[in-house]
């Protein structure tokens, strides 16, 4: 590659390219990632819809956040299983929504050390919603609301935060 | 504290940039191409059946850790290595050596390395970094893919350095305790060029080497089967992009960085033929490169046809027979050196 061709101007994510400098010598150069630059709004965009379809199917009870969070992490069971040191076996259980029921207070803190979340996180969805946007008439006094209400799913309450800036 | 004498470079690859880094604080100058062309690091893997993937990935460079036992085993170079079953006593040990000023590496899980744009954070537990510092609960850390030195908690430096999973790193630290004078060359450079040839074109499972190419590409129409939706499969696609050229590789899959061996390498044996070389496999990190910008536009417009995707395996392919017409001709030129 030549090093007129490698430099990409993304300051957020640099990297080391070698390259055919214009001497001919070869050698590093330091530029920014070309997918981040070109393709990152791609990359946020694929990651929020799965996060909203996952979050959709955990409040619908039709998956547990053992699944959620092993997808997001995109862990399959067996590396969840080595994370954890749950067996194969339970993982597979606690997939499944009459399996995750039976999961034990000592496993779900397991789950929490792998997904790097707290335990309380495993039972509680958090959405922010950012009410900016919205007419001044439907703002609420409150400059910040929480709100917490049941899913379909008994394991899982959403646990809203709602920003009223006027 | 701070060692304060250790130089914090960016480098193309964490592992041969950390290993290069700590040779060239204890005295010894070489070159980030030098190592990972001493070492073998060059490689080609498709894999699909490991335990721990959730999806199929090809790896371009040798299994973690095999590039500093190799240069171990090739050269002088006295490594003090140690993994640990205590959390404490790693932290400890750490501390310790950090503290008699002798900068150490680290093997950890790369998600944990918060200083870096959470988008580029995954679980790898294969990423080398070197400890040359601690204030207060903040170590210090030179990592090859950050511009400055940053900064992480201890109880992060923990959880990275203790990550369950694949390739664990079970605390694992080395730091250098002796580099010969001098490095003999002219000895070492055919041997580890004879053990990258034969990685790639010797005798190798199907999914290693060139054969290894050729089975990604076959292997790729098939993706559309096993991925969950469209959303999915572009992600998977991209990713070609990412291991290509984000993840360390200093571009083309870690051609260029080879390309730059073999030109040192020229150079010190003073044969132009291994120059030649040199350009030629230049070349075919250009073609891997057009793979990772044709794979990342068809990932991002979702032209993930059957077209689209037979086009990607025939640039795949193509590689395949590039690299194999490349090893055999290096192989000749190695012969006769």
């Amino acid at each position: 590659m030549k090093e007129k061709d490698a430099y990409v101007d993304f300051e957020p994510q640099q990297l080391i390219m070698y390259v055919e400098k214009d001497d001919g010598t070869y050698g590093p150069i330091q530029t920014g990632s070309y997918i981040s630059k070109n393709y990152l709004d791609d990359f946020w965009e694929k990651t929020m819809r799965l996060r909203k379809s996952l979050l959709e199917k955990l409040k619908k009870n039709e998956i547990t956040p053992v699944y959620f969070y092993k997808l997001i992490h995109d862990f399959n069971d067996v590396e969840l299983s080595r994370r954890t040191g749950i067996s194969v076996r339970k993982v597979k259980k606690h997939q499944k929504t009459d399996g995750f029921q039976r999961a034990r207070l000592s496993d779900l803190k397991k789950y929490a050390y792998a997904f790097d979340i707290p335990v309380s996180n495993l039972l509680q969805a958090l959405v922010v919603e950012d009410n900016e946007d919205k007419p001044e008439s439907e703002k609420n006094e409150q400059s910040v609301i929480v709100k917490q209400t049941r899913t379909e799913n008994p394991f899982v309450v959403i646990t809203k935060i709602e920003l009223n800036k006027k | 504290m701070i060692i304060d004498s250790f130089k914090h470079n960016m480098a193309a690859h964490c592992e041969s940039g950390t290993l290069t880094a700590l040779l060239k604080h204890k005295g010894l100058e070489i070159t980030e191409p030098m190592i990972f062309g001493l070492g073998s690091g060059l490689y080609f893997g498709y894999l699909s059946r490991t335990p721990n993937l959730s999806f199929p990935m090809f790896i371009l460079r040798t299994k973690p850790g095999k590039l500093r036992k190799k240069i171990a085993r090739r050269t002088d170079i006295r490594f003090n290595t140690q993994r640990f079953k205590s959390e404490e006593k790693a932290e400890q040990e750490l501390d310790r050596l950090i503290g008699e000023g002798i900068p150490v590496a680290c093997q950890v899980d790369f998600y944990y390395m918060d200083y870096i744009p959470q988008w580029e954070r995954v679980h790898a537990n294969i990423h080398f970094i070197t400890v040359v510092g601690k204030e207060g609960d903040e170590y210090l850390v030179s990592d090859s893919y950050f511009p400055k030195l940053a900064r992480i908690h201890k109880d992060n430096m923990r959880k990275a350095r203790f990550a369950g999973g694949y390739l664990a790193p079970k605390g694992f630290r080395y730091y250098i305790e002796s580099v010969p004078e001098s490095i003999s060359y002219k000895k070492l450079i055919p041997k580890s060029i004879k053990n990258t040839i034969n990685n790639m074109i010797g005798v190798q499972p199907p999914f290693i080497g060139v054969r290894g190419m050729r089975t990604f590409s076959k292997k790729i129409l098939g993706w559309p089967k096993i991925t969950r939706d469209i959303d999915h499969l572009s992600h998977e696609i991209m990713k070609i992009n990412v291991f290509l050229e984000d993840q360390g590789t200093g571009g083309g899959g870690f051609r260029y960085l080879y390309a730059t061996f073999l030109r040192q390498c020229s150079e010190i044996l003073t044969d132009k033929d291994l120059g030649e070389m040199a350009k030629k496999m230049m070349e075919i990190g250009d073609g891997w490169r057009n793979i990772s910008y044709f794979a990342a536009k068809i990932g991002k417009n979702r032209d993930l046809g059957q077209d689209k995707l037979k086009e990607l395996s025939k640039m795949i392919s193509e590689r395949a027979d590039a690299e194999e017409a490349f090893y055999k001709e290096l192989k000749t030129v190695i012969n006769n050196i």
